[in-house]
């Protein structure tokens, strides 16, 4: 299968994971780093690598912030990380009609 | 922070119908660690049928057709109760979210705070000019319906879910027919229609989970 227009960023399974999860927020909203963990069910080493990789694209944005004294990511997908998201699950689609 | 092992052959890539499966799955699974409607609609829809029959229950046994102090104290405990549940239902699942719908979840939240401080004073305005006991009953009840209807049918609209909206039309109308019926038997349809209602709803949302995961 050659796949020129699916973004090689995403185009992994635990990336798309990691996206797919954040999409499904509202819009314009932000989760802490511990509950996207238990949402995916990767150790937290593991959720880091992939989030950097998605945050060197732009997909992605960490904010560090404190809840009381403990410090605390919070996790969110940019305009354009949805964007992406959204065109790579729509060629996802066409592949698959395609293939039919 | 642990060292960040290498990533291994899931980083392969995805044939279309996998990946799919994949984004539906992630897509559920963000969902129901989010706020569940089974557990609201099945506590109010409880306490409403229990609480509404036992005010019933108290008010046709009495000479005036009013509810007697006892009854009226576990109407209060029963609804403080489902309040309760909700409140800590909806903190535990908004912990770790933060941004709009946080901000937009705490609107909503004093909109129900708001409309139940108006209704208290309302009534306590009704009592103040004089009314019988008859009259505070259906205004009170009638008020409070109003406005749990009225915010069940913005919520729908809000969050863009359909039964959520039916749900609050259907408390209008029921609000609105005890209204009309008066009381006692006023409590009667409010257990029935909207106690059962409720539980309805619960029974609905669960069966629409469980057919499509």
């Amino acid at each position: 299968m050659t796949e020129p227009d699916l973004d090689p960023v995403i185009h992994s399974a635990s990336r798309l994971r990691v996206v797919a999860t954040l999409a499904a927020l509202d819009r314009g909203d932000r989760i802490a780093f511990p509950r996207l963990q238990k949402l995916l069910d990767m150790t937290a080493g593991n959720l880091s690598t992939h989030l950097r990789r998605l945050e060197d694209a732009g997909y992605v944005s960490q904010t560090k912030t404190h809840v009381g004294r403990t410090p605390a990511t919070y996790v969110e997908l940019s305009p354009a990380g949805r964007t992406a998201f959204e065109r790579y699950t729509q060629t996802l689609a066409q592949l698959l009609k395609g293939a039919q | 922070m642990t060292v960040p092992p290498v990533p291994t052959d899931d980083d392969a890539p995805l044939d279309p119908r996998a990946g799919l499966d994949i984004v539906a799955a992630q897509a559920r699974r963000v969902r129901d660690s989010e706020v569940d409607e089974r557990v609201l609609f099945g506590v109010w829809g409880a306490a409403w049928v229990v609480g509404y029959l036992v005010q019933w229950w108290s008010a046709s046994g009495s000479s005036t057709g009013t509810t007697s102090g006892p009854a009226g104290g576990v109407f209060g405990l029963l609804m403080a109760t489902a309040m309760v549940v909700t409140v800590v239902h909806l903190v535990r699942r908004s912990r770790g979210v933060r941004g709009t719908s946080r901000t937009v979840g705490a609107m909503y939240g004093w909109s129900w705070f708001l409309g139940f401080a108006a209704q208290s004073a309302i009534v306590a305005g009704v009592v103040n000019a004089g009314a019988p006991p008859q009259v505070v009953a259906v205004v009170a009840n009638g008020v409070a319906c109003l406005v749990v209807g009225l915010l069940y049918m913005a919520g729908g609209t809000l969050w863009r879910v359909g039964p959520f909206y039916a749900l609050g039309v259907w408390l209008v109308v029921t609000g609105a027919a005890a209204s009309v019926v008066g009381m006692p038997e006023g409590y009667l349809v409010m257990a029935g229609a909207g106690g059962g209602g409720m539980l309805l709803g619960a029974a609905f949302t669960a069966v629409r989970r469980w057919r499509h995961p």
